[in-house]
């Protein structure tokens, strides 16, 4: 049994110009110490989802419609409320990209890494601050036992960073849910962070679902992706899977649109045409089809479901891994190619 | 090609307190500290490097937007710093600048067509219907429809909103345009879109670019030429292959290799080298050398002697004491080792 089980996950928000399907039927497993990034543009949906598992939605205007999140068999969407709290944070826990506006201003560093300590693990005032102090110099915060009294101002954006994990992890959760955990920061501090979030992973064991659209970032990190696109799963497999045989349309489309400086020649950028869908007006059919270069009559009148096209790698495509569909040539109506 | 730009001994610093008295006494931010460049008529510079490095300061002063502290700034001939009234205005003409936030950037209350435009009117150029016909041509150009005309800046999505940008630097048909940053806050399938387009007007119009982006790999595919910058100095310049292929500076060393590359293959077998701690306050840069406190090779020297660009091969300049071509083993040597056999 995973240790999380997403299945058919779909939350929606009543909003005055109709229903927003943020999450329109997702699924997943993750496995004990493994890590899972999901991938999408804004608005796909992938925070949403996050924030769904911790049952974080707001109610109203939103609301989980369908769908089942079971944690160690345990189902999350029916615990009671008082259950809830106690696995976030200790669980669950999340660290989120910006962490000053997630970092409470008028407390000490500490005291805020020891708050879930003091609740979930009923530790003293003395017993969490020094356990506080461990976690910050863990986490690689230079001189801790000084640090933990300051305010975060006093932080620099990648320490501020390195204390929301040092806050997320006291408590040893199973999993760790990082939304776009390094999008603020310079690459070299990212580094710094996704080296730590990896061996802090190896020493303790911890699941990540790892949110982010940086495609280097999942490359780096995942074992498993997943794509989303308007509220949808796309595509899910292993990341070797999903980066050297993707298999839909529009995961192809964010690979070649991404330029790279690790390829000798400057390639040319073939972007995905068009915009993005809004989510109260989403397309009928599969809801890539108005940008997708492939499509057919049947995309604009049937939604794809998930499939299995090999072994444990999925997509949403009506002709993914058929021969109609073959990366970078477009057979148009007229068997011309493009 | 000739020089169409030419810096030399920039510098910007800010005070750090406005008050009446506090003027002498109170510390100022080096956000640019003496750098020099040129760019030629028709290729673009990109200039990268991670928060405070000055970039954008550096953008912003070569249109006085910000008065510089010191140095010269040569537009075509002309003393850039020295201009006033009407002969700036004329300058104003031929430099135009692309923003970062297509929200903030645009007007919510003119409509596009306005925006557009909006360079002629403060110009004084043509009459209100000429103006019109333009404000289409230019929508065209950057591919929007041009019977949106009259719609308003929130009718559209990120990606358009930074074209309705790029069209207003265009109105007046300049030679520079001052890039500060123009696709970062895109998604990247429109990301994509927004760059290939900057690629064509270029091409169509015999354009003239200063990139400025922290994105290393949006640089390396859009410039000719790049600076790195690091704490208001340049650390590295040159051609965009040797640049990238190879980095002579560890501050760019340790750049190129921090960013992770989609391909979890390369990921897991690629060589990088952390860089430890943050990057100093530009308030109270470090002596010598600036990167010398978080450079895995730095010696005594780099502590007290600030190292000049120096070329280390043609069309390439570094910084840096011990500059030599990439691999540097820095993962072998620890901070004040043997890294004099490196030399």
């Amino acid at each position: 049994m995973a240790l999380l089980e997403v299945s058919d996950l779909k939350t929606q928000f009543t909003t005055r110009d109709g229903v927003v399907r943020a999450v329109d039927g997702v699924s997943f497993a993750l496995e004990e110490g493994h890590t899972l990034a999901i991938v999408g543009e804004s608005g796909s949906g992938k925070s949403v989802t996050a924030l769904s598992i911790m049952r974080l939605i707001p109610d109203p205007p939103g609301k989980i419609a369908a769908g089942k999140v079971v944690l160690r068999g345990e189902s999350v969407l029916d615990m009671s409320d008082a259950d809830v709290r106690a696995m976030r944070g200790d669980r669950i826990a999340m660290i989120f990209q910006d962490p000053m506006t997630s970092l409470n201003p008028v407390f000490r560093v500490g005291f805020q890494i020891g708050e879930a300590l003091r609740i979930h693990k009923g530790m003293s005032r003395k017993e969490a601050d020094a356990r506080a102090v461990e976690m910050l110099d863990l986490v690689g915060i230079p001189n801790a036992p000084h640090r933990a009294k300051d305010y975060p101002h006093q932080f620099s954006g990648g320490m501020r960073q390195r204390a929301m994990i040092a806050m997320a992890l006291a408590c040893d959760p199973d999993i760790l849910i990082a939304d776009e955990p390094t999008t603020a920061l310079d690459v070299t501090i990212q580094a710094q962070i996704l080296e730590l979030m990896i061996e802090l992973q190896q020493r303790k064991g911890t699941a990540i679902i790892m949110i982010t659209h940086d495609l280097g970032v999942v490359a780096d990190m995942a074992d498993d992706v997943m794509v989303m696109y308007a509220g949808k799963q796309v595509e899910y497999g292993s990341a070797d899977a999903v980066f050297y045989s993707p298999q839909h349309p529009y995961t192809w489309g964010l690979l070649d649109s991404l330029p790279r400086h690790d390829i000798d020649e400057k390639g040319t950028l073939l972007p995905i045409e068009g915009q993005p869908p809004s989510l109260i007006d989403v397309p009928p059919g599969c809801a890539f089809h108005p940008r997708c270069p492939y499509a057919q009559a049947v995309c604009r009148e049937t939604c794809p479901e998930l499939r299995e096209i090999e072994p444990g790698h999925m997509a949403a495509c009506h002709f993914a891994g058929t021969d109609s569909l073959v990366r970078g040539r477009v057979a148009t109506a007229e068997g011309e190619v493009r | 090609m000739g020089d169409l730009l030419r810096v030399e001994g920039l510098v910007k610093y800010f005070s750090t307190d406005q008050g009446l008295i506090a003027s002498r006494l109170s510390k100022k931010v080096h956000a640019v500290d003496g750098i020099s460049f040129t760019v030629r008529s028709g290729e673009t510079l990109g200039l990268v490097g991670e928060s405070g490095c000055g970039k954008s300061t550096t953008g912003r002063c070569l249109i006085r937007l910000l008065e510089p502290t010191a140095g010269t700034i040569d537009f075509d001939g002309i003393d850039v710093r020295a201009l006033k009234g009407r002969a700036l205005q004329e300058f104003r003409r031929d430099v135009q600048f692309i923003f970062q936030d297509p929200y903030a950037s645009l007007n919510p209350r003119m409509t596009i067509g306005e925006i557009v435009t909006e360079p002629l009117a403060v110009h004084r150029l043509g009459t209100p219907q000429e103006r019109r016909a333009r404000a289409k041509e230019l929508l065209d150009v950057v591919g929007l429809n041009p019977e949106h005309i009259n719609r308003y800046p929130h009718e559209f999505s990120g990606g358009q909103r930074q074209r309705i940008g790029i069209a207003r630097s265009l109105a007046l048909k300049p030679r520079l345009v001052i890039c500060d940053e123009p696709v970062s806050a895109l998604d990247v399938s429109i990301q994509a879109q927004v760059i290939n387009l900057l690629d064509d007007l270029q091409d169509q119009f015999g354009l003239t670019y200063v990139f400025i982006a922290h994105d290393l790999s949006v640089v390396r595919h859009i410039s000719d030429r790049v600076a790195v910058m690091y704490l208001g100095k340049i650390v590295e310049v040159g051609g965009w292959q040797g640049l990238y292929d190879e980095p002579h500076h560890p501050y760019t060393q340790s750049l190129l290799s921090a960013v992770p590359v989609p391909d979890p293959a390369k990921q897991r077998t690629r060589e990088r080298i952390i860089l430890q701690g943050d990057v100093p306050s530009p308030i109270d840069p470090p002596n010598g050398c600036r990167f010398h406190t978080r450079c895995p090779i730095a010696q005594d020297i780099c502590h007290h002697q600030e190292p000049e660009l120096r070329q280390v091969a043609p069309d390439h300049e570094a910084a840096c004491h011990f500059a030599k071509p990439f691999p540097i083993e820095l993962a072998a040597v620890a901070p004040g080792t043997e890294a004099a056999d490196a030399v």
